[in-house]
């Protein structure tokens, strides 16, 4: 308890410490159609007592946002419970809310899921909040939708660390998942990239080069940065253990890139894998018993696995001559990576095995560093379909490809692990 | 070829610059015209010794040291400026073409010359690919030039090879022409 309050503190320092960046307005491209079956669910627009000016979007439209995010729901907006249209949509459930400005100046939200058929109550849950952090409760009463419908958690309050380009130079970022509420975490004028995080959410590690060249740093939400792994010239390609937090990495030494297992707290680490190759990109199957990289081994870039020990090598890709940056599904069943084809990044997902290899992207710029969301029915990547590199959603099968962010250079998406509860107080 | 006649240039600078530093210990027999700073100290000399108490020996030395550095500061941005031909790699390539051969033979005449030069040589690829398969394979470019010139008779302990991967293009665009220019090993030269 004492842990997750001192993480929270963290948090809420780390908003305070950083100035918000001006809002993110978002779009919405949808592309193709999802072969996951989605549930319809109703909106209605929460009824208001006094006039209340958002700060931001109203809560129904967060809703209909989340639902239409989740890779779970498919919104059915209403401007009033209307169980025709309901039935019609076949949305058995909806949700709604009431909102009550306070002489404090904060909101008081009531949210409400029902069935629509019997108006059922199903789940209440109420917050008060000031009118910024509205957007986060709204999140935080969809994540409970989620777990009441389908007994699983949700995404809507994960967060997502990315590499944005901030007056020219390459800087660490962290937003929640739908791109609103950015906030710049490294400050240095080098290069700052490939953040992952750190177990726990408790900050990143990522790769900055203001020794001109690239070297691992740690970053804890409240504001410790240092240099990590100092016994190597060059190391990158970070990817943390989700069962101990240890990080597998690669060092670069004369030359040959091999990849490294070792403490962040610590610093000792030694080699992972005695191969002839050049490894990058490592990955950890969801129990953390099994471990993704990428090995020129075959004379260019392919996917292989190996065991959590070292042992038992396998090759997973053998279509094409570029296969980069795998990662394992949270759900443990497919493997998303990057794929070079004539020039052109793109998404595909196969089995663990290699086989029933599936383009999720495709006829739209490059698309590339796919990253899952810890609840495995979503996909983060970064495109330049839109002229330049943005980041984009979309569900696992390809569907709902939705962009949230803009202005300038977006890339490099991590999704963070799930959050223990936020309390609205 | 330019880069041999630019060479001989900055030999003579530097040969230049090294007399000046041997020649400070005697500098009685200083051939060369006294700098602005020592000269009013030996005219002054006898009517204004508060002259001297400005200008202590510390202080010289400091303004010295300030020539040296100005001096050392221009002449690694010179050679800097003559080592700005890249080596060029084909695509997906770190294997060293005879052109870039034929430029690595003159900074490899360059730096066993001049034993001060300490030469950091970054890899650098074109924007396609992902950033971490591109780090590896700047740090195969960096590495091979180095080995080459270690191979060719320069002070390995002089050679510093690093990958900046698809970070630093030197031309923005995604066509061939510019994807050729980024494809490179960069030399960047500290003096010691």
């Amino acid at each position: 308890m004492m842990r997750k309050m001192k993480l929270f503190v963290a948090l809420i320092a780390m908003m305070l410490a950083v100035p918000a960046m001006a809002a993110i307005d978002t779009i919405a491209v949808d592309v193709g159609i999802s072969v996951y079956k989605l549930m319809p669910i109703g909106v209605v627009p929460f009824e208001e007592e006094g006039k209340i000016k958002w700060n931001g979007e109203a809560p129904h439209l967060i809703l209909t946002r989340d639902a239409n995010l989740s890779g779970r729901f498919e919104a059915v907006p209403s401007n009033q419970f209307d169980l025709v249209l309901f039935s019609k949509k076949r949305a058995r459930q909806y949700v709604t809310g009431q909102a009550t400005k306070l002489s404090n100046g904060k909101i008081k939200l009531d949210c409400f899921l029902y069935a629509a058929e019997t108006k059922d109550l199903l789940l209440g849950e109420s917050y008060t909040v000031k009118p910024q952090d509205v957007r986060l409760a709204i999140h935080s009463f969809f994540d409970k939708v989620v777990y009441r419908l389908f007994g699983e958690r949700g995404v809507a309050t994960t967060k997502l660390a990315y590499v944005s380009k901030i007056d020219g130079v390459k800087q660490v970022v962290v937003s929640d998942y739908d791109g609103f509420g950015r906030r710049q975490i490294t400050r240095d004028t080098s290069i700052n990239m490939m953040p992952v995080w750190m177990q726990g959410n408790k900050g990143l590690v990522y790769v900055n080069f203001r020794k001109h060249r690239p070297n691992l740093y740690s970053i804890t939400f409240g504001g410790q940065e240092r240099a990590i792994f100092t016994q190597f010239a060059q190391t990158f390609s970070p990817a943390v253990n989700p069962k101990t937090g240890e990080l597998l990495f690669s060092v670069t030494d004369n030359g040959k890139t091999d990849l490294y297992r070792g403490d962040i707290k610590s610093g000792s680490a030694k080699k992972f894998l005695h191969l002839n190759s050049n490894q990058v990109s490592p990955a950890w199957s969801p129990f953390a018993s099994e471990v993704l990289f990428t090995s020129d081994r075959g004379g260019s870039p392919q996917v292989y696995a190996v065991g959590h020990d070292g042992t038992d090598v396998r090759r997973i890709t053998y279509m094409g001559h570029y296969n980069e940056r795998a990662s394992w599904s949270p759900e443990g069943d497919r493997i998303v990576y990057t794929s070079m084809d004539d020039g052109k990044m793109n998404i595909y997902t196969c089995a663990l095995d290699g086989t029933d290899i599936v383009q999720l992207t495709s006829n739209a710029g490059n698309n590339e560093h796919p990253s899952w969301s810890p609840d495995g029915k979503l996909i983060a990547f970064a495109s330049d379909r839109g002229g330049n590199y943005q980041i984009y959603i979309m569900r696992k099968d390809g569907s709902g490809v939705t962009r949230i962010t803009n202005g300038t250079e977006n890339t490099s998406p991590t999704w963070s692990w799930f959050f223990d509860e936020k309390k609205f107080k | 070829m330019n880069k041999l006649l630019k060479l001989a240039l900055v030999g003579a600078v530097a040969s230049f610059f090294a007399w000046g530093c041997a020649n400070q210990e005697q500098p009685e027999t200083d051939p060369a015209p006294k700098t602005a700073a020592e000269q009013p100290a030996d005219s002054t000399l006898n009517f204004e010794p508060i002259v001297t108490d400005t200008l202590s020996a510390d202080s010289l030395a400091k303004l010295e040291a300030e020539r040296l550095e100005a001096e050392r500061a221009k002449l690694e941005e010179m050679i800097n400026r003559i080592m700005l031909d890249d080596v060029y790699f084909d695509y997906d390539r770190a294997e060293l073409t005879e052109a870039a051969k034929r430029i690595l033979v003159q900074v490899a005449e360059i730096l066993i010359n001049e034993n001060r030069f300490v030469v950091t040589i970054e890899g650098h690829t074109d924007a396609r690919g992902t950033e971490d398969y591109n780090l590896t394979l700047g740090a195969r470019r960096s590495t091979i030039v180095r080995d080459f010139l270690v191979a060719y008779g320069v002070d390995g302990s002089k050679l510093r090879s690093v990958s900046y991967g698809k970070e630093r293009p030197k031309v923005q665009g995604s066509d061939e022409e510019a994807y050729a220019k980024n494809r490179r090993a960069h030399f960047r030269v500290t003096i010691e």
